[in-house]
């Protein structure tokens, strides 16, 4: 970590206080603290620090925005070729294609409390990829409802696409031995969870399919988020909260991890991005942290739009690119 | 239109019509950014954070007088080609707040594509005891300033175009309509503009709350209402609003576009669907958003 994202990080946490407060909207009734569940936090504040809505107000508009915006760019690029990387309909992933030949990919998985979104609502960043020659594979999968609660179905499909993509690069004109991982939300989670895959032992595969990759606004430990109501959706098995905790695997960790979060986010969004980049650092292996200053969950998100924001330089200086 | 209104939707009755259907207070909420706008505070904070943060990456920019009071000084961030084209930012806050330096967020996207960035600093409306003719003149003379001594920093005085957000639009559309020769420069000194957000016809300003800080007078309506001025104008205009400012703020930028589309002058008229009044001033930040594409198209810069 450079001494500027330190300061950065330790701004956050002061923004935090206040972004949470300010955030909070449906608690501007005093109401008399439960006790602790995680940290300092009650039922009440874990539940709110795991529901994006309560810190951003804004939402709808920003996810309404990126899905108009997905439109205008393919209205701009043509549309996303799909491939199917598994025998279900929802396997498969669309893929814009750099025009150079042998072109680094990357893998894109996206957010929505694991319940919600779609591939195509997530083209809107495809320029900042390709006018940098890098191809853009954006990857659909089950949500949890769909898997019955089980989060393990989500992150095999994630697996297989990854997968797919290192076998089968050459028929979109990509580089397998480029291949980076960028995740926001609950897609970084899922993203991390890659990125702490041991493809040797578990798919007799070289151990180092993926070169790098950039979490965004993620979830590392599923502790605190099994004891939250997203466990109202979520069947959380100890098997499952151990295996799917990118955080308890860093061991497995091969690739350079850049990890990302807003200040305006909820208080445990933070946390959890600081608290794996601090995890991971303190084992040795490469990772930097960036905090967006001023910006909440959703708003993280769009950055990936602007090549020139922290957000794409941090995934294009990855992929070793200069923003187009 | 779904309006992300601050202040809960009490029903109130509604009083005499003051401006098209508007009353009294739906005509002041119109001309109320934060009424539409309720995340404000936190996109201006934003500006000035990744402002601080594009200047720690493209380093400061050079700082010169272009008048003789103190404010008037501009901001250049050059580019590296010689003889580049240049883009003159005219930033907005109801005239009456902000500064040029928080505005550098925006540099980036121009000293990459190879265009200079020059942002000027002028009175606001306060500091002029409620006259807007003041900072009119004072950006006239910044305009040309720059085309008298562009050569001084390699850029390109036949390429010099115009942008503005807000009242700097307003600016903007003053300078659009401005008769140059007076000013002993060339009628088509400025080659094109992107004016966003803006206002174009002041009497429904002039009827709003604002009066109470800007002093109205029949001449400043009339002289600096742009859209009364159409015959003046000579250089393309791309006009752009989103979705969701107010309906005022929007009207505006329709209806100026649809009354140079009928003086058969050169306008596209941009809208920026899903963005409120700071947020589309935020995708001129970004070379593929709407503003910033939209500037560099105009500039015929390659947005790569």
């Amino acid at each position: 970590m450079t001494r500027r994202t330190l300061v950065a990080g330790a701004a956050a946490g002061i923004a935090a206080a206040a972004g949470g407060s300010a955030g909070a909207q449906s608690d501007s009734a005093p109401r008399e603290k439960g006790p602790p569940v995680w940290l300092d936090m009650d039922q009440k504040a874990l539940d709110d620090a795991y529901d994006q809505s309560v810190y951003a107000p804004n939402r709808q508009q920003i996810l309404d925005r990126c899905k108009r915006n997905s439109e205008l760019t393919r209205e701009r690029l043509g549309a996303s070729r799909r491939f199917a990387y598994g025998p279900t309909a929802i396997e498969a992933l669309d893929v814009f294609a750099a025009k150079a030949k042998n072109a680094p990919v990357n893998v894109f998985i996206h957010g929505g409390a694991w319940r919600s979104g779609m591939a195509k609502d997530y083209a809107y960043f495809a320029e900042t990829f390709l006018m940098s020659g890098a191809t853009l594979a954006v990857v659909d999968f089950n949500n949890v409802i769909e898997a019955g609660g089980d989060l393990t179905v989500l992150a095999d499909q994630v697996r297989r696409a990854a997968i797919w993509i290192w076998k089968n690069a050459d028929s979109f004109g990509g580089d397998p031995e480029r291949i980076y991982v960028t995740g926001h939300s609950s897609g970084a989670h899922l993203a991390a969870v890659l990125l702490t895959t041991d493809f040797l032992s578990d798919f007799d595969l070289p151990p180092n399919i993926i070169k790098g990759g950039v979490c965004a606004s993620g979830i590392y430990d599923l502790k605190p988020v099994r004891l939250s109501k997203r466990s109202s959706y979520i069947n959380f098995t100890d098997a499952i909260e151990e295996r799917l905790s990118p955080q308890r695997h860093i061991d497995k960790l091969l690739a350079p991890l850049h990890v990302v979060y807003g200040t305006l986010e909820t208080p445990e969004f933070q946390r959890q991005g600081r608290d794996f980049a601090a995890a991971v650092k303190a084992t040795s292996k490469e990772v930097s942290l960036t905090a967006l200053e001023g910006y909440n969950h959703f708003e993280v998100m769009e950055q990936l739009a602007n090549p020139l924001s922290p957000l794409a330089r941090a995934v294009l200086h990855q992929m070793k690119l200069a923003a187009g | 239109m779904n309006i992300q209104s601050a202040s809960a939707p009490v029903p109130r009755a509604k009083g005499p019509i003051v401006w098209l259907d508007m009353d009294q207070k739906a005509l002041d909420d119109a001309y109320d950014q934060e009424v539409y706008a309720p995340n404000r505070d936190q996109i201006v904070a934003r500006r000035h954070a990744n402002s601080d943060r594009v200047r720690a990456i493209i380093g400061p920019p050079q700082r010169v007088a272009y008048g003789p009071s103190e404010i008037e000084k501009l901001d250049i961030y050059r580019t590296k080609p010689a003889s580049a084209p240049i883009q003159i930012f005219i930033h907005g806050g109801a005239w009456r707040r902000n500064k040029a330096a928080d505005y550098a967020v925006q540099a980036e996207v121009f000293i990459r594509a190879g265009a200079h960035y020059v942002i000027p600093d002028f009175i606001n409306v306060d500091e002029a005891e409620g006259s807007l003719f003041p900072m009119i003149e004072q950006v006239r003379r910044a305009i040309g300033w720059v085309y008298r001594n562009a050569a001084s920093f390699g850029g390109d005085p036949d390429r010099i175009y115009l942008s503005g957000h807000s009242s700097g639009a307003q600016i903007g559309g003053c300078m659009a309509t401005t008769d140059w020769a007076r000013e002993n420069l060339p009628a088509g000194v400025i080659k094109g503009a992107l004016l966003a957000s803006g206002m174009y016809d002041l009497k429904p300003v002039r009827l709003s709350k604002r009066s109470a800080y800007v002093k109205f007078t029949d001449a400043m309506e009339q002289e600096l209402s742009a859209q009364r001025h159409i015959g003046r104008i000579n250089a393309p205009l791309i006009l752009a609003h989103g979705t969701r400012e107010t309906p005022e703020f929007q009207r505006q930028t329709r209806d100026f576009a649809a009354a140079l589309k009928a003086a058969g002058k050169s306008v596209e008229l941009l809208v920026g669907d899903g963005y409120n009044h700071f947020e589309l001033l935020e995708t001129m930040a970004n070379p593929y958003g709407l503003l910033g594409r939209a500037a560099l198209a105009q500039m015929k810069l390659a947005i790569s």
